[in-house]
């Protein structure tokens, strides 16, 4: 099978805020990152970090300073003559990490027609794609009359998102988009776009500060460290690099420390692949336990175990 | 640990709604003892935000009483128990008024007519308590999120509320300033004596809290120990909440008869399966040993 077309690469990407001014503050330095068609990025980093900027600069908010940027078929560099970015923006969605940032009209549908209208859709199928992207966000269609202002913090982001995806892009980038849904509200979410990824071939790019929630979902991961992209690889390579994710600001996923905190105990455990649910890491505990002391040693090697906590 | 016989809050049969067919909460009864930190829980929608602003009267509900230190909110004490109670917010960004962040920790107290010795010595005592002093002559622009978080903190402790009410106050934050959240947040019901409602979906908030207090369908749902609200996973399911990986293995770890701890339960100290785990829930007195010395109240 061909390798999947590259549709983002940035190549020595540097980034400075306020760029020749005393104000100037470097955001990016050196950045070298490379996205396949379809496949689900997750994107981790502390604050200030350069996370919010690196997809800024894949949807032509913002022109790289040092490097170049390339997104599908636009290229961009520094100082190039303003590009018209309209068919880029189409193709590309990026959802804020303050969902205010999105809403500015007087009802939620009006929001979320906003773009496909923007785009040149004709008015019904623009009214077609705001109920569906509500839909997909498992939001109930009377919130298309309301005022997005009156919506509580979780729909407001839910609604921000519906109206990134009414407008169908391509490449879909959402900026810390569970920060404020309830777990189970980040799940579904997660699904979503699992299935935009895998069913419709989108590429999606998600910023988190919560690995765990993604980190088995996404095919590859960023991180990014003092505007540099430190790590980009799948997330078995992840979770091996787990006792750097601190000095990264990034918080070791849970599940990640329970199972390295077994390994350190029961050393048998540190050649298998890290189960990927609670049920199954269990298990595997389970028969490191009962398996090593033979089949005598089982009760023994649970004694011993709990002496240990 | 009832320290006086009026409750930090009480609300009784409270009714809300922002439109007439749209009610958010309906028949809430909830009593918050002085000193107890509640945490306020539930899926998008289900009105947590709504029943805090209902405790400072930036909402008043159409039916029902609210009960602040044993006064019932009306609008001619409104004022008054609004200076008792604090909030920070989600977004620190729409908190911030002045041009510097002694400004804006200024501002908070100019409203409080306080005399200008009194005004330096509070912004200097809060600085120093949430470590912003260096951050004093700095534009809010210039701050991280985490250090936005805790010059908002310090604003709002310098006004000397009893009460404070953090809404999602942690959820945009990074790992290291979510942590660091907690444990001022800790320290300020351990060391300080404060009240702490926290809006939150995160589960180490939860685990912190004295109660939980879920929310659905515009009622209580549930008002329990951390201990028992992450037993149920049923309540978890129906609240939208899901348990933490830890409390998954440790359960699943019981009933394989491979741990002691009971099952489903945030096991603390000897029982727990967290030996690596810092900075975490249920170490409030690890977060109190931390705190300032210094005089005057604590964080």
């Amino acid at each position: 099978m061909s390798e999947r077309e590259t549709v983002i690469e940035l190549k020595n990407v540097d980034y400075t805020y306020q760029a020749g001014s005393p104000f100037a503050a470097a955001a990016l330095h050196d950045v070298n990152i490379r996205v396949r068609r379809g496949t689900l990025v997750g994107i981790a980093g502390g604050t200030g970090s350069g996370k919010s900027t690196l997809l800024q600069l894949v949807n032509g908010l913002l022109l790289p300073t040092g490097g170049s940027v390339s997104v599908l078929d636009h290229v961009l560099t520094p100082g190039m003559k303003k590009p018209r970015l309209n068919s880029l923006r189409r193709r590309v969605g990026l959802s804020f990490q303050f969902p205010e940032q999105h809403l500015f009209e007087d009802t939620v549908e009006k929001d979320l027609m906003f773009g496909p209208l923007n785009f040149g859709m004709p008015r019904e199928e623009a009214q077609n794609r705001a109920a569906e992207a509500l839909r997909a966000m498992r939001l109930d269609e009377a919130l298309l009359k309301r005022h997005p202002l009156t919506l509580s913090g979780g729909q407001m982001r839910k609604a921000a998102i519906a109206s990134v995806l009414a407008a169908g892009p391509e490449i879909v980038m959402l900026d810390e988009p569970t920060a404020t849904l309830d777990s189970a509200a980040r799940r579904e979410l997660i699904s979503l776009l699992e299935r935009l990824c895998r069913e419709e071939g989108r590429t999606i790019l998600m910023v988190t500060h919560r690995v765990e929630e993604l980190l088995h979902a996404a095919d590859e991961w960023i991180v990014m460290h003092e505007g540099r992209a430190v790590f980009q690889g799948g997330p078995d390579e992840l979770a091996g690099r787990a006792g750097e994710l601190g000095g990264w600001g990034v918080a070791v996923p849970e599940q990640l420390r329970c199972w390295r905190e077994w390994t350190s105990r029961l050393p048998q455990l540190s050649s298998l692949p890290m189960p990927r649910t609670a049920e199954e890491m269990a298990g595997a505990i389970e028969r490191a336990v009962r398996g090593a002391g033979g089949s005598g040693g089982g009760p023994e090697r649970e004694e011993n175990l709990c002496a240990t906590n | 640990m009832v320290r006086e016989s009026a409750a930090a809050a009480e609300l009784k049969g409270i009714r809300f709604a922002y439109e007439k067919d749209e009610v958010v909460l309906q028949g809430v009864d909830l009593r918050v003892e002085n000193g107890e930190w509640i945490a306020i829980v539930g899926a998008s929608g289900c009105g947590k935000s709504t029943l805090v602003r209902l405790l400072n009267a930036l909402l008043r509900p159409q039916g029902g009483t609210v009960e602040v230190f044993g006064e019932e909110l009306a609008e001619s004490n409104a004022p008054l128990v609004r200076s008792r109670i604090g909030m920070v917010f989600q977004n620190p960004d729409n908190q911030f008024i002045g041009e510097t962040v002694e400004e804006d920790i200024a501002f908070g107290l100019e409203g409080l007519c306080l005399e200008r010795a009194e005004m330096e010595r509070r912004i200097r005592v809060y600085a120093r308590k949430l470590n912003v002093e260096p951050l004093l002559r700095r534009h809010p622009s210039e701050l991280s999120g985490g250090q936005k978080q805790r010059c908002a903190i310090a604003s709002c402790l310098a006004m000397e509320p009893e009460i404070v009410v953090f809404d999602e106050a942690t959820s945009m934050q990074d790992e290291n300033s979510r942590r660091e959240m907690l444990n001022i947040m800790a320290d300020m019901q351990a060391r300080g004596g404060y009240t702490i409602f926290s809006v939150t979906h995160d589960a180490d908030e939860m685990l912190a809290a004295d109660r939980i207090v879920a929310l659905k369908d515009g009622t209580v749902r549930a008002d329990r120990s951390p201990g028992d609200f992450f037993a149920d996973e049923e309540l978890l399911r129906d609240c939208g909440i899901e348990m933490p990986f830890r409390l998954r293995l440790e359960r699943e770890l019981g009933r394989r008869g491979l741990i002691e701890a009971e099952a489903g339960r945030p096991a603390s100290g000897s029982g727990s399966v967290s030996a690596e785990q810092t900075g975490d829930a249920g170490e409030k007195n690890t977060h109190a040993e931390k705190a300032d010395e210094g005089g005057g109240r604590h964080v």
